[in-house]
């Protein structure tokens, strides 16, 4: 292992990073689904500043009471506070209490990297809320001053139910975007706007389409008629409508699920889709409202789904760190050229030796987002 | 707050065509236009045995090869009688409008290439049957006349008889080693050596194409052979192109962002060296520090690969596309950048000219196909149709225009894009449809009679200067005329001929489609409107 990290740093010669750290993760027996997302997540690079510095500040506070956020935090702080550039880490503790905290991680079961990125970020939400609300009780200073509010944000109820303005954490900062349902009568016309806040979006995916495409179809606007009839306010009754999804505030980090694993009824079990989604390494969104256009993301991250069945399989990840393309699979880190990421597209053939296909992308956004 | 439900709600009903045909295996055979139906004709493939062991390893290009009919013309012929619309294929470069610059009659492309070409068609059409049986039987003593078509899988270059029903390749050519990436050809050449072939490895060769015809074994042969084990330059070869009347010069691009300018008819076959890059951000050009040496010159066009590259028909004009995005303008004499624009975002794939070089075609990773104006020096159109990225695209030149009365001021074009969504594309550009949009105030209601126009057509651009990406409000849209899924797999080149439209794709499969019989489409039944350029973004080509 030590020759592997060394192999990697004379690959990169004096063109490694300065204060940068790779570092492979040691699999637990089918954690690559953790491994993969976790890489992607290090290299977030404004999620792992916020998480390093929520490390520094609470250190005191988190010894007394672990959770996956402290663990995880931990584990940011131990890679990038490594005194060598290279290397493996035993993501131990984080693992243990994954598997303690939620009986869906416990089995050497093969996972599903997205439901586990979905899981952990909202554990992270969760503990920053109630952290934030305690805080607040505290200070007895629930009005004013304290956490700023999204105009126009979701109803939703929290997980314990209160039914209070959202607190905006910093992972709401970074990942969180809005979408706005926009269903137009057809007999009164009335638009009516229904706002939801997004950490990630789930994209249904052709074979040999693009992302753009597949964005698109995201927003196509959808009939409702016969069954699916829409209760217009207005009308009082329920009318037939066009629906049309819009990004109505992009994310800084847009995270992008493909929808790679489908249940197909016939089969009454899930399939892999291979399906060869092509992704460019620059995106702008075509289905934004207006002030929102032309914002451009640059892919920095891919966990790539490897095998042919949703059922087994491996993760790797793909990340790109100061300009250098890297591919970690679980201990081992290498570096890749750009071009490479062009093979992790899919296939457009059904069968097909090429199983390692891009399944969650991330995107940051190059041009300010506030 | 992960917003599955909410995500599979809404984008379950979203795919309508694009599914269904997904799912059926089958392909049309026809496709049909407003002037009529396109027939498959015929397919050209590779020996099957090759197809699992070059899966995926290199990505197909097609050159269009029009043998006269003397081995090795020694003496140059007055005009080319071969033309096609040169795109992401590098074709045999026709210079039926010479100046290129001329006036408004020279703009009627369809009809005055078409009328042109009529007796070249009698003539392709006569060594039909001749020419096929000659290749198949007795190829070994070839010298006959004939339209070839060159296409490289895996290490191997292909080349079929355009004119014959038979699919397999009349012959092929391995590479020991290395996969060939590119080629051109370049019917008036002197001294034989005609088709150029760029390698992965950089590495350059010319030959003879009749020479290749003629022998029986299963290399090159009488290669002349440049940048040895890429000596010069180690990184792939992307693009190669014979600079129109260039008396053998030519062009190679490659991964690294260089081009090489190469002249054939040079003494001496030492290698050159070059000085260092100064600074990979910036274009420069530096000659070789021997003169009698090949390359003659490196072009330092930028950071990243140089995707494609294409001369204007005059030979004045290099475009080049790429991996940075930007379509760039060159004047290939005096080496000066001219212009040159930002693709909406991602890698640009391929580019091509209009016969007369007033428009540019590039096509890309954002899927859409952009109109370039020479004169505007200004994106005039962005056609919005393909599911995936646009690997190919290129002019029509023998299509005339219904509408085509000579009034002059109603000057179309007919240009087609395929890419890797399987589909074809075709399209039609009429200029004098084309309405400037308006700047619309922010938050206010769309106004088409106040408001100011936008920046983007606003500003005189000084030369030489690269523009940015526009907006999407401020570029007007066009939306295909025809979407037609050509082959199961994602396509890499397109051309246009006298007779028929080619497509190819990634995995060596070439489609021949034949234009609509001319006697039976009957053009004013054309609805013309469908085909305008207009300023809906209706997304996706749904009609």
């Amino acid at each position: 292992m030590g020759a592997a990290g060394s192999k990697l740093e004379k690959a990169l010669g004096d063109q490694f990073p300065e204060g940068e750290r790779y570092f492979g993760f040691e699999n637990f027996g089918n954690t690559c689904y953790c491994n993969s997302v976790l890489q992607a997540l290090y290299f977030c690079v404004p999620f792992r500043e916020q998480l390093l510095e929520y490390y520094t500040s609470n250190k005191s506070v988190a010894d007394a009471e672990e959770n996956l956020m402290t663990c995880l935090a931990d584990l940011f702080s131990q890679i990038s506070s490594q005194k060598k550039k290279t290397g493996v880490i035993a993501p131990k503790r984080f693992v243990q209490r994954l598997k303690k905290q939620n009986e869906l991680f416990r089995s050497y079961m093969h996972q599903d990297a997205h439901e586990f990125l979905n899981y952990l970020l909202n554990e992270v939400v969760d503990i920053l809320e109630k952290e934030a609300k305690a805080t607040k009780t505290e200070h007895e200073t629930s009005s004013s001053s304290s956490p700023e509010k999204i105009a126009n944000g979701p109803k939703a109820p929290l997980a314990n139910g209160v039914h209070k303005e959202p607190i905006v954490t910093w992972v709401h900062n970074i990942f969180q975007g809005i979408l706005t349902n926009e269903t137009r009568c057809l007999r009164c016309e009335t638009v009516t706007a229904r706002d939801e806040t997004f950490l990630d979006l789930s994209l249904d995916i052709e074979q040999n389409s693009s992302i753009t495409s597949c964005l698109k179809n995201f927003s196509s606007t959808e009939t409702l008629h016969a069954e699916d009839k829409f209760f217009c306010d207005k009308c009082c009754s329920l009318q037939e409508a066009q629906k049309r999804m819009k990004i109505k505030k992009p994310p800084h980090i847009l995270v992008i699920h493909l929808k790679r694993f489908k249940y197909i009824e016939q089969l009454g079990r899930y399939k892999k889709l291979s399906y060869r989604v092509v992704f460019p390494l620059e995106l702008k969104l075509s289905n934004t409202v207006e002030p929102y256009a032309d914002i451009e993301y640059s892919l920095f991250a891919v966990v790539v789904h490897v095998g042919s069945g949703p059922n087994h399989g491996h993760y790797v990840s793909l990340v790109k760190s100061h300009n250098h393309w890297l591919f970690f699979d679980d201990e081992n880190v290498e570096m890749i050229e750009e071009s490479a990421v062009q093979t992790f597209f899919g296939s457009s053939q059904e069968y097909s030796s090429n199983t390692d296909h891009g399944y969650i992308l991330f995107y940051e956004s190059l041009t300010p987002t506030k | 707050m992960m917003n599955n439900t909410s995500n599979g709600m809404i984008s379950a009903p979203s795919s309508s065509s694009a599914t269904a045909n997904t799912q059926s295996p089958g392909i049309k055979t026809y496709f049909k236009t407003p002037e009529g139906k396109y027939k498959l004709h015929y397919e050209k493939t590779h020996p099957s045995g090759l197809l699992h062991y070059t899966h995926g390893k290199t990505v197909t290009q097609v050159t269009i090869a029009h043998l006269k009919e003397k081995p090795a013309p020694s003496t140059p012929t007055g005009t080319s009688s071969s033309s096609s619309a040169s795109s992401g294929f590098r074709s045999a470069t026709a210079r039926l409008l010479g100046g290129g610059n001329g006036n408004r009659a020279l703009s009627f492309v369809g009809s005055n290439g078409g009328s042109k070409n009529v007796n070249t068609n009698a003539r392709i059409g006569a060594s039909f049957t001749a020419s096929s049986s000659s290749t198949s039987t007795t190829s070994t003593n070839f010298d006959g006349k004939g339209s070839y078509l060159v296409f490289n899988v895996g290490d191997a270059i292909f080349i079929s008889d355009l004119n014959s029903q038979d699919k397999d390749p009349v012959k092929s050519i391995h590479i020991s080693n290395s996969n060939p990436m590119c080629h051109a050809f370049q019917p008036d050449a002197k001294d034989g050596h005609d088709l150029l072939i760029g390698l992965n490895t950089g590495d350059v060769y010319t030959v003879s194409l009749r020479q290749q015809l003629q022998d029986v074994g299963k290399k090159l042969v009488s290669a002349q052979h440049y940048n040895k084990d890429g000596c010069v330059n180690n990184s792939s070869c992307t693009s190669i192109a014979w600079v129109p009347g260039g008396d053998g010069t030519f062009i190679v691009a490659h991964a690294d962002g260089n081009l090489y300018v190469y002249e054939k008819n040079k003494e001496g076959a030492t290698d050159s060296t070059f000085s260092a890059i100064r600074d990979p951000t910036q274009f420069s050009v530096d000659k070789a520090k021997y003169s009698k040496s090949n390359p003659v010159a490196r072009w330092h066009i930028g950071q990243g690969s140089v995707n494609c590259i294409s001369f204007s028909n005059d030979g004045a004009y290099l475009a080049t596309v790429g991996r940075d995005g930007y379509l760039r303008i060159f004047d290939f004499s005096t080496q000066k950048l001219v212009c040159g624009v930002k693709s909406y975002y991602g890698a640009l794939l391929c580019c091509a000219w209009s016969m007369d070089g007033k428009y540019l075609l590039t096509g890309g990773e954002d899927d859409l196909v952009q109109v370039w104006s020479m004169e505007d020096r200004k994106v005039v159109a962005w056609g919005e149709g393909h599911n995936s990225w646009v690997s190919g695209v290129a002019f029509d030149s023998y299509w005339s225009s219904p509408n085509s009365d000579g009034s002059g001021d109603n000057v179309m074009y007919r240009f087609g894009s395929v890419g890797q969504d399987t589909q074809l594309l075709l399209w039609d550009l009429e200029m004098d449809e084309i309405v400037v949009p308006l700047r619309r105030p922010p938050g206010g209601s769309p106004t088409y009679s106040t408001g100011s126009q936008s920046a983007h057509w606003d500003n005189i651009v000084p030369m030489g200067t690269l523009q940015p990406a526009p907006c999407m409000r401020d570029v007007p849209k066009l939306s295909p005329v025809v979407a037609h899924r050509v082959h199961t797999e994602p396509l890499s080149g397109l051309i246009f001929t006298q007779e028929s439209v080619i497509t190819a794709c990634r995995e060596g499969q070439i489609k021949i489609w034949t234009r609509p019989d001319t006697e039976s489409s009957s053009c004013s039944e054309t609805n013309p409107t469908t085909s305008k350029l207009s300023l809906a973004s209706k997304v996706g080509g749904s009609s």
